[in-house]
């Protein structure tokens, strides 16, 4: 190298040398800048890898597309600090897993806007009917058991109860993005099966009004035995069922609901009536048989209290009748004039009977009596 | 010397990566890898990790998803043994169960394609299967003759037998009916019955309200009668009861029937001559004849 060195003849040696010095010192300090940023970057990549679980949530390290640990244990929780490489070593999956997902079935409800959707949740306003006939095409319902049609809906709450599978055994379009498209898709498809099949064993009359609590189970039931069965690793939480008349018939299922609430509504009356029966009965009865042993009892008593007078007065009355009778008149007297009316009717001096009329008029009614006080 | 140092482990570490990105390639879980070389495929890695290959044009991978993805079948006509006319859809958990299969029978690998070719398999399982059962296997008030199970696991099988003969590498995890429907020329029929029957309905409500409120007013008036006859005859049985024993006392009243008369007319005068009486009496009669011998004494004097 040395051998093809040939400084430049024609620079002083002090020029030559500021020039390599300034040379040297702009690549020093690129190189330290270099450094700096280097150790900035990785500094940033490092700190970058940290991440937290949020409440509600579980997380899944993937390192080259593979979890880290087995079973239960690759699943991190949140209240710990995580970190992980960057990508493409390290990827974070993020799985809402106690966190409330809903879903609609599609099949057996009409199409509706949202604007339409929120009116009929708030005042229950429809939209309007459409023809004499419909298109199950545009229009879905269900067929019931009587072979009648009718719009009904289930709303599902669920939540994720095994997040391996929601997340790495379902899919839903061909992205290979991990999320719950997949498993929403795979529960709502289980819940429109539920209502189809459910209905099928169900009357209008059923759903709509007589046993709309016993549809709501049945459904609820076959959506959760669905879920076991598909191994779609979410628990249900509720199932909320909406069932409506065909629009087009609305007004006929109208009547027909109002005829049956006026026939509830003469039955609950004459439960009630009858109710009202029975109880005056009952008591009437009670009363009877109560009057009864008081009549029973107060007349065995006095005949009872009778029998011992008598026995006490029985030897006084053998002694001397006639005193005896006259002292018990007597004695009786007083009680017997206090409260009454009395007229002594004096013998007549010439010793001849006396004639005494009477002039009888029967007691005077209560409204006659106030007539003529007034 | 330093700086050296760090420029070599530079070069190496983005050397490793360059031979990283060259050599090697991930599996994500859920995904399942067809390895070609020059364009044949030569192994299938469905496990999620870090693989080998050679570079490009040597090695070639196709990804597939390998997880259940659910495909909804057409809302399609399909007759019955009954003659009866339905249109019926279903959905089918389906996946990729052996990816060196599934790759060359479908244009790239697309799940796109494999779901029209499951269109047409489900579509013919469909007919075949549901030409086999009847209008009340799957509309019946009785929920036992139903038989969406038994219908829904015949089209599955129908299907699956289907894919292995063709041996498309696919597997079906779960089919079942997702609507059911009436053609709409058969609706209006429907609302034409359905307004018959709502009319019968509201007559039959209005006279079985009628007749059911009677007939519970009937039930209660019967009961009730029971009811105070029960008690009367009860109320009977207990005067009775104290008749017989009052009788029993009656007895002691033979040994003096003069003093019991007199005791017994005794107690019916003071009982009957109560308040607004009005009595004559006379002045010879005893005790009042006492009147008479007070005045006639001093005269006598």
């Amino acid at each position: 190298m040395s051998e093809h060195h040939h400084p430049d003849p024609n620079l002083a040696p002090e020029t030559r040398d500021a020039g390599s010095q300034a040379l040297a010192e702009a690549l020093r300090s690129s190189f330290a800048i270099v450094k700096v940023a280097m150790a900035v970057l990785v500094a940033m990549i490092f700190f970058a890898g940290f991440f937290t679980v949020k409440q509600g949530e579980q997380a899944v390290i993937l390192r080259f597309g593979k979890p880290l640990g087995e079973g239960e244990q690759m699943l991190l929780s949140p209240g710990k600090l995580y970190w992980s490489f960057p990508y493409p070593i390290d990827q974070v999956v993020r799985i809402p897993i106690s966190q409330i997902q809903k879903i609609d079935s599609s099949a057996g409800w009409y199409p509706m806007t949202s604007l339409q959707e929120q009116a009929l949740d708030y005042d229950g306003t429809e939209p309007p009917p459409g023809g004499n006939s419909l298109d199950p095409r545009q229009e879905s319902y269900v067929i019931t058991a009587d072979t009648n049609v009718i719009h009904t809906r289930v709303t599902v709450t669920y939540h994720i109860e095994n997040p391996k599978v929601a997340i790495f055994g379902f899919s839903r379009g061909a992205n290979h993005e991990f999320n719950l498209d997949g498993i929403s898709n795979a529960v709502q498809n289980a819940a429109d099966n539920a209502l189809v099949a459910t209905a099928a064993g169900f009357s209008v009359d059923d759903i709509l009004t007589q046993h709309p609590g016993a549809f709501k189970e049945a459904v609820t039931r076959r959506i959760k035995a669905l879920v076991l069965e598909e191994k779609l690793g979410v628990r249900i939480e509720s199932c909320q069922v909406k069932s409506l008349p065909i629009r087009q018939l609305k007004a006929d299922f109208a009547l027909a609901t109002q005829a049956q609430e006026n026939r509830d509504k003469l039955i609950q009356d004459a439960r009630g009536a009858s109710n009202k029966i029975l109880a005056d009965s009952k008591a009437q009865a009670a009363i009877a048989v109560t009057n009864a042993a008081t009549t029973r009892f107060e007349y065995v008593a006095r005949l009872r209290a009778d029998v011992s007078a008598f026995t006490n007065l029985l030897a006084k009355f053998g002694t001397n009748t006639p005193l005896y009778e006259r002292m018990q008149l007597a004695a009786a007297m007083p009680e017997i004039l206090t409260n009454s009316q009395k007229f002594f009717l004096p013998r007549r001096q010439d010793g001849k009977a006396r004639e005494l009329r009477l002039e009888l008029n029967r007691e005077p009614a209560e409204n006659e009596r106030t007539t003529m006080n007034q | 010397m330093k700086k050296n140092a760090i420029t070599i482990i530079i070069a190496a570490v983005l050397l490793v990566i360059f031979v990283l990105l060259l050599f090697t390639f991930q599996v994500p879980q859920s995904q399942v890898v067809v390895v070609s070389r020059f364009q044949e495929p030569i192994r299938t890695i469905s496990e999620p990790g870090l693989c080998f290959k050679w570079p490009w044009p040597i090695d070639s991978i196709n990804r597939f998803d390998q997880r259940v993805q659910v495909f909804e079948d057409q809302f399609s006509e399909t007759y019955l043994a009954d003659k009866n006319e339905l249109l019926t859809s279903v959905y089918v958990g389906w996946r990729i169960s052996n990816a060196k299969d599934f790759f060359p029978k479908f244009p790239g690998g697309s799940a796109l394609a494999a779901q029209q070719a499951l269109q047409k398999i489900i579509g013919d399982a469909k007919s075949t299967v549901m030409s086999r059962y009847s209008l009340p296997d799957l509309v019946n008030s009785d929920a036992t003759k139903l038989k969406f199970d038994e219908i829904e696991s015949s089209m599955q099988k129908a299907v699956e037998t289907q894919l292995d003969q063709n041996n498309y590498g696919i597997s079906v995890e779960f089919l079942r009916l997702k609507r059911i429907g009436l053609p709409e020329t058969v609706t209006q029929t429907a609302f034409e019955r359905m307004k018959r029957e709502r009319a019968k309905y509201v007559t039959q409500a209005e006279s079985e309200g009628t007749k059911e409120a009677e007939i519970i007013k009937a039930e209660a008036q019967g009961d009730a009668s029971k009811l105070i006859a029960e008690a009367n005859a009860t109320a009977i049985r207990i005067q009775s009861e104290g008749e017989a024993e009052a009788a029993q006392m009656l007895g002691v009243f033979e040994q003096n029937p003069d003093l019991a008369v007199f005791q017994l007319e005794l107690e019916a005068v003071k009982k009957s001559l109560g308040q607004k009486t009005t009595l004559i009496l006379d002045e010879t009669k005893p005790p009042f004849d006492i009147f008479n011998k007070l005045t006639a004494a001093p005269a006598t004097k």
